[in-house]
């Protein structure tokens, strides 16, 4: 995600903890592989999609469209 | 230069340090943050990454210090959904602990204890626990001293604390028993009848002394004030020196003869000061023994000054009568005891002694001896500009210097914060443990509110120490100066602000102590009543509320 944006994890983990923090997020702690350490996870909470929704529309057609970097896919 | 492979170590602990401060609702991030940090390619890169969200962490654990309740865990199972109270807030706690800990160290100084002791001086009154008069009286420390100096029968000991001593016949008993052990400290039978006017003693004990120091003026002005005492409490004051018993008139007459007048404060101070260090006396509130600046009997102005009056009626009367030696010799009894009290009379003889220089000098003109004249006229112009002196001295002795009034300010306000904030700190402590009805640290669930009034009161504790502790730094150090060298330019400062910080907080804008003491107690009262209204009315709505829904 880090990567995606071009944030840096300082600028990066107070927007995640914000829209944990207003439910737009969701966090999941995830084990991949074996002996691998469990990864943080965050997915658009069912609130979050739907704010990402209107933003969307509700931004200037002519403006180019990022793709979200919550897509509703896992980071 | 780091090493590369360092550096992805130095991120894994600063990342792991950072989580350690973390509040509890940001723990979970921080893990997060740790478990990518294993899938940041580079070490730099993962330095820079840790780095970030230490810095995101830190920054959450200073708010969960100033603002306790903004960090509240995310609620995810029913159950707790249902607590009424948050897990207890790690960073809070440590922060409550670290300031409350670092005020405790203050009292391990002996500077502090002192500055506490002295800040406490401004409840006395208000609470009655000892007034300013017999402050002295209820001193255990004192008591302990006079106690030990019995045992180990030493005279200074007992004279130390006869001199300090204010019920009469006790520290009367004590003088005796140091003057019986050391005649060579009979001086402190003067020192004591000053203070003590009214001693049955006294008649004993002015003989001694004039044989002691027969030179002295004191013995004599003891004894014309016993006389004065005598004569205000039968209401029976003459109008005229003349008036006076025979008694009084010989007292005034020797005192003015006397080739010396000594207060014997030099003595006491050095006394005060081997007593100090001999029995590690540290109580401030001694010292204002020493700084007695007059020293003599309070009767002592009125009388010398009604007495070198009627000297100089006397000698104008006798210049009348064309007995000029008789009149220079009045003229000069008043001159010459104007210069031993001081270089410009003190404050009591002042008047009298331009008065006596002046009639010197017109006798001298009179004879045709005009340089001494000129001389006598001098001294009398020079009274002027010693009296302004003396005025601003006296001034700024009564009033006290501007450093000290703010000093002594500062350590009343910080000593009554002390008290606020460590009776705050208690009081969430025990509504804590109250709430939690156990001692165990896992037991306890601070509230916010809790958590936050506690901090307040760590934090104001730990700040109020910090300005008690500066603001009488430099008095423990004039103090200490005092008794290890024996340097008193300074005392006066000391016993200045000493004075202020007996004096209540918000007393000042009170003409009489006592005005404040019964509004200081009518606030308590208004408030207790104002409270106990406000508990009954709670407990009423509730049962309102409770047959509602009933």
């Amino acid at each position: 995600m880090s990567r995606e944006t071009g944030l840096k994890s300082g600028t990066l983990y107070p927007i995640l903890m914000r829209l944990a923090k207003f439910s737009l997020l969701e966090t999941k702690w995830v084990t991949t592989e074996d002996g691998v350490p469990p990864r943080h996870t965050y997915r658009l909470s069912p609130k979050g999609i739907e704010l990402v929704r209107s933003s969307v529309v509700a931004a200037p057609a002519s403006a180019k469209v990022r793709r979200p970097a919550f897509s509703g896919g896992r980071a | 230069m780091m090493p590369v492979a360092y550096a992805r170590r130095v991120a894994t602990l600063l990342l792991r340090f950072a989580i350690w401060i973390a509040p509890h609702d940001t723990v979970d991030w921080g893990h997060g943050m740790l478990s990518e940090l294993n899938h940041v390619q580079g070490s730099w890169a993962a330095l820079i990454w840790a780095m970030g969200g230490a810095g995101v962490l830190a920054k959450h654990a200073v708010l969960a210090v100033i603002l306790p309740g903004s960090h509240r865990r995310t609620v995810s199972s029913a159950g707790e959904l249902f607590a009424k109270e948050g897990p207890m807030r790690k960073t809070t706690l440590a922060a409550i602990v670290a300031c409350t800990v670092a005020c405790l160290l203050f009292f391990l100084a002996p500077v502090f204890r002192q500055a506490f002791h002295v800040s406490l001086a401004q409840w006395h009154d208000v609470l009655h626990i000892r007034g300013t008069l017999d402050y002295q009286e209820s001193d255990p420390e004192l008591k302990g001293l006079a106690r030990k100096a019995d045992q180990n029968h030493d005279a200074e000991g007992l004279a130390f604390a006869a001199i300090r001593h204010w019920n009469e016949p006790e520290s009367a008993r004590l003088a005796d028993e140091a003057v019986h052990l050391d005649p060579k400290l009979t001086w402190i039978y003067a020192v004591i009848a000053v203070q003590h006017s009214a001693l049955s003693e006294i008649d004993r004990w002015v003989p001694e002394l004039e044989q002691w120091d027969s030179q002295n003026a004191l013995p004599h002005f003891i004894v014309a004030e016993k006389i004065d005492i005598d004569q205000v409490v039968r209401e029976k004051i003459p109008h005229r020196v003349k008036e006076q018993p025979p008694a009084w008139q010989n007292a005034l007459a020797a005192a003015f003869q006397s080739p010396k007048i000594d207060n014997y404060l030099g003595r006491l101070k050095e006394l005060d000061r081997r007593i100090l260090l001999r029995y590690h006396v540290d109580d401030p509130f001694q010292i204002l023994g020493i700084d007695r600046w007059y020293g003599l009997p309070s009767y002592t102005a009125w009388d010398t000054s009604r007495y070198a009056k009627s000297l100089l009626e006397s000698g104008q009367t006798l210049e009348a009568q064309g007995n000029r030696k008789g009149a220079f010799e009045k003229y000069w009894t008043v001159a010459r005891f104007g210069q031993m009290i001081g270089p410009s009379g003190g404050f009591f003889v002042r008047r009298e002694l331009q008065e006596a220089y002046t009639q010197l000098g017109a006798l001298s003109e009179k004879e045709g001896n005009k340089v001494q004249a000129m001389f006598y006229s001098s001294l009398a112009a020079q009274i002027d500009n010693a009296q302004q002196e003396e005025n601003i001295s006296i001034q700024n002795r009564f009033r006290g210097g501007d450093v000290s009034r703010w000093n002594a300010f500062i350590a009343r306000a910080s000593g009554l914060m002390m008290l606020f904030s460590g009776g705050l700190l208690l009081t969430c402590a025990l509504t804590v443990i109250a709430r939690g009805r156990s001692l165990r640290l896992s037991s306890l669930r601070p509230g916010r509110l809790n958590l936050g009034l506690g901090l307040g009161g760590a934090i104001g504790s730990l700040l109020s120490s910090a300005m008690l502790y500066v603001s009488y730094r430099p008095y423990a150090e004039i103090l200490h100066r005092f008794i290890r060298t024996g340097d008193d330019s300074r005392i006066p400062e000391l016993s200045e602000f000493l004075a202020y910080a007996q004096i209540p907080l918000g007393a000042e804008q009170f003409k009489h102590l006592g005005d404040f003491v019964f509004h200081f107690w009518v606030a308590v009262t208004v408030l207790c009543i104002l409270a106990l209204l406000l508990v009954v009315l709670r407990h009423f709505q509730h049962r309102e509320r409770a047959n509602a829904t009933i």
